[in-house]
């Protein structure tokens, strides 16, 4: 009873706001390793933090980053979208055909403008997602094997196009008048390239959706219990084909930007793409399960493989490792995001006791 | 007194549902009186949920009509109801769990600016409001996931209470509820029915429903077997038609028991509380009682009280935070359902579809299961053993290959049960083993556990229900918040008394005689 002990209430707030603090670097852990990752490869590699290297950087974020964001949807119903890599070739094979090609339509050869080019391959792109959102809500056909299935489809499109032959030269002819696909994925709009400016968005979009209109909620409480969404009024099959649509035009953009950084329209464009997308959306704590992430979470997700990629490829680390280093970081990101849940169920009581505000998202 | 036509709001007329291997509702006729209480009474099974899901658009009949206010409407989905002005509040209660209070309470009806943006503020203002008529003001920014059951029915009625609703379907909302809390229920449903909203309210508790309601019908094995007005409703009146049998009495002689040798005994077991998100666990505390050989051993207790948790523990798929369990004096360590198995001691959880079939196999693949030793498959033994349960337990299966999906939900129980016996049980631990189960197969599973005590079995069962546990019980353990209230032998039970020591606190609105303060 001697006065200097702290009272029984004082121990459970010092506790309480130590466990805060873990939860927190827990939680941040993705922006944690970004920042940890930018010192160690400007301190190894001093050309790191070059203009010329930045930009590189960025541009190969923005692919990765694209992607990520629509594919967060949809692992936020619970589902996943394997498709995206595939259906990236697909459109930039279907650009390359029309700018190089044509349309031929009643025997009259017609060469359409550049942007109904887009507008079109985006459009094959977003059937490619209808076909996944039917498959999954409709048929109830399970998330990975209708995309798994999708991605083979779309692959194989992408190869019947052209013989499997790659389409050169898609800067147009000014004489047919559809010149400047280029543009796309090689203007630089105020000392950023434009690739760039549409992850950024794209980003400004997918963060307003998620988090300030009824479908982005709609989106959470699929994912967090669909059977209480349906319940609740929610229209959950509409939902879900609305994130396979998205990640599909989102995939079909990427396409479109690579084809046009290249000039070139290649089929096997996007091989693995998924695999690096969906990367990003799990460093970025979103759950595989559904019902618990976020948008800006997977770019900051696709910044950390960008990062990494880049920066291994400066010290000269061999491919072989890259892609074990690679590894590892995902599946640690995965071991920590399961010791916070873990963490955060067992204090769950004492952090409620302070601060109404205190759960979690 | 004598009702008009125009004072039923909502008329279900012959409505028919069949599910595979049952029919749930049989040409049931289901009148919804204006601002009355209108309580919906029947066993498990009797298929009350599948009506009020029907009611709630949330299902749709095989057969049969709905009339709103003298018209015909046809409710495709819980959204279409919620248009007419039909609201429920679900048994199971669905909240989204990773999401706030003010998002659940607009869940899939969004209030919204410039088309496009969610409103927080104005939702925030509302789920406040609707809070503060329900007395229950809580912060509309905490997780629903993180509640108490209690809090999540809380939500959901200010959801309802924020639509307007006219017709508000309650499907057995106190199950969870400590007494408190369903006192509140109760007062907030008074001040409901004042302001003009027609309540339909489903229970098996008798208390609460002499307490509460107004008009009675009473639904058993899919079809209505008794109407009447509140006036005309007794205790006895109820338990005839829901039982179907003329006297509640007990309907088995049971000799004495808790002689026999102790077969298992827990000592002092403990297990912490958890609110995952997905798995929420009750509290246990200190739970000491043993089984005899022979005996059957029933644990009575409300929702949240720690049944499952308990039977969990005892199979080993839960590890305890603290206390031993001793068989014939000698402690068992229990790592694994597969530790409790080689002890003896099976499980025949409480939900059968998620922690008992194996719905792609076949009857004979479930039953035979967990008896595969060695290292190939006996297809013929099994067979043989399979068929010999299914007649011994009189499990009705023409076709031992069919999948298991094709039983009713009765004889899924018995061939669960079956399962168990395939290995060689000592202790049976059965949690709500007649959840879901016709009344017949209920009968069928009793005299089963019957016969198997004799053949020197432990039993030790859990139920929810009163009635099930006087029935069944040689002894009765009731569990309340995580402890043992009470212990009564057979001769000592009572309906009154097994519920006032499930109850957290004294009971003190649902004594069967107090009068209409809410009328």
């Amino acid at each position: 009873m001697t006065t200097a002990m702290p009272s029984l209430s004082q121990v459970m707030r010092f506790k309480a706001t130590r466990v805060r603090t873990v939860l927190f670097v827990l939680k941040a852990r993705a922006m944690v390793v970004l920042v940890a990752l930018l010192v160690l490869f400007s301190y190894l590699a001093p050309s790191f933090f070059s203009a010329n290297n930045l930009s590189i950087l960025a541009k190969h974020i923005a692919i990765s980053a694209i992607l990520a964001i629509g594919m967060t949807f949809v692992v936020l119903t619970g589902g996943i979208d394997l498709s995206v890599g595939s259906v990236a070739g697909l459109t930039g094979m279907v650009a390359g055909y029309f700018l190089t090609q044509g349309i031929v339509i009643v025997g009259a050869q017609h060469d359409p403008p550049v942007l109904i080019c887009i507008a079109l391959s985006i459009a094959i792109g977003m059937f490619v997602g209808l076909v996944n959102g039917l498959l999954v809500s409709k048929a109830g056909v399970a998330p990975f094997i209708a995309t798994l299935g999708t991605l083979y489809i779309a692959r194989g499109a992408a190869l019947l196009i052209s013989n499997g032959k790659t389409f050169p030269n898609l800067a147009g002819h000014a004489a047919r008048g559809n010149t400047g696909f280029q543009a796309l994925g090689q203007t630089f709009v105020a000392g950023l390239p434009l690739p760039v400016w549409t992850m950024l968005l794209l980003f400004g979009i997918g963060v307003t959706i998620s988090r300030k209109t009824p479908f982005g909620r709609h989106v959470y409480a699929v994912g967090g219990n669909e059977r209480a969404a349906r319940l609740a009024g929610i229209p959950v099959p509409a939902v879900k084909i609305f994130t396979y649509l998205g990640s599909s035009v989102c995939a079909a953009i990427v396409g479109l930007i690579i084809a046009s950084q290249l000039e070139a329209a290649h089929p096997a464009t996007g091989e693995s793409f998924e695999l690096n997308a969906i990367a990003a959306v799990v460093l970025g704590g979103t759950s595989l399960m559904g019902g618990r992430g976020s948008v800006s979470g997977s770019l900051i997700g696709a910044c950390v493989i960008g990062v990494l990629a880049d920066g291994l490829v400066m010290l000269g680390v061999s491919e072989f490792w890259q892609m074990v280093i690679k590894g590892t970081v995902i599946v640690l990101a995965v071991a920590i995001d399961q010791m916070q849940s873990r963490v955060q169920a067992r204090f769950l009581p004492l952090l409620l006791q302070r601060g109404e505000r205190g759960g979690a998202a | 007194m004598k009702h008009l036509r125009e004072d039923i709001i909502l008329d279900a007329r012959a409505i028919t549902r069949r599910y595979p291997g049952t029919i749930a509702l049989n040409r049931v006729d289901f009148r919804v009186y204006r601002q009355q209480v209108n309580v919906l009474i029947g066993e498990n099974g009797a298929g009350k949920s599948t009506l009020m899901r029907i009611l709630a658009g949330a299902e749709n009949p095989d057969e049969g009509e709905l009339w709103l206010e003298g018209s015909p409407i046809v409710l495709r989905s819980p959204r279409d109801a919620a248009k007419h002005g039909i609201a429920i509040v679900h048994q199971e209660l669905s909240v989204l769990p990773n999401l706030d209070l003010a998002d659940n309470i607009f869940a899939g009806r969004e209030e919204v600016q410039a088309k496009i943006i969610v409103d927080r503020k104005r939702e925030e203002q509302r789920s406040m409001d609707a809070l503060r008529r329900l007395r229950k003001p809580m912060n509309v920014h905490n997780q629903a996931g993180h509640l108490s059951l209690g809090a999540r029915q809380v939500v959901e009625l200010a959801r309802t209470l924020d639509q307007k609703a006219k017709v508000l379907i309650l499907d057995e909302p106190t199950s969870a509820l400590s007494n408190a809390e369903a006192e509140t229920l109760f007062s907030v449903i008074g001040e409901l029915k004042s302001s003009g909203v027609t309540i339909v309210y489903i229970s098996h508790r008798l208390n609460e429903l002499l307490h509460l309601g107004n008009h009675f019908t009473v639904l058993r094995s899919g079809r209505i077997v008794g109407e009447a007005q509140r006036a005309a409703v007794t205790r006895q009146w109820i338990v005839e038609r829901m039982s179907g049998r003329k006297d509640a009495e007990r309907a088995m002689p049971h000799g004495e028991f808790g002689n026999g040798a102790v077969l298992l005994r827990i000592e002092g077991l403990t297990l912490a509380g958890t609110a995952d998100e997905q798995m929420e666990k009750a509290p246990l505390r200190d739970v000491s009682f043993s089984v005899h050989h022979g005996e059957i051993v029933g644990i009575y207790g409300l929702l949240g009280a720690g049944r499952t948790e308990l039977l969990e523990c005892i199979a080993g798929r839960t590890r305890p935070t603290s206390g031993v369990m001793l068989q014939s004096d000698v402690l068992l360590h229990l790592k694994s359902p597969a530790d409790g198995v080689k002890a003896g001691i099976y499980l025949v959880p409480e939900d059968r579809q998620r922690d008992g079939l194996i719905p792609e196999l076949s009857i004979r693949e479930n039953i035979a299961l967990a008896a595969a030793n060695g290292r190939f498959l006996d297809r013929k033994k099994e067979t043989a053993a399979s068929r010999q349960l299914v007649r011994e337990l009189n499990i009705a299966a023409t076709d031992l290959e069919l999948p298991i999906t094709a039983l009713s939900g009765g004889n899924q129980q018995k061939a669960l049960i079956a399962r168990c016996l395939l290995g060689s049980p000592r202790v049976l631990l059965l949690d709500e083993p007649t959840r879901g189960v016709d009344v017949g197969a209920k009968a069928e599973i009793y005299r089963i556990l019957r016969r198997l005590a004799a053949q020197g079995i432990g039993v030790l069962f859990t139920s929810s229900e009163i009635e099930e546990t006087m029935e069944l019980a040689d002894r009765a353990l009731v569990l309340c918040q995580g402890s043992i209230r009470a212990e009564f032998r057979r001769a000592e039970m009572t309906d009154e008394a097994l519920f006032a020591a499930a109850s957290p606190s004294a009971p003190n609105v649902l004594r069967s005689d107090s009068g209409g303060a809410f009328a």
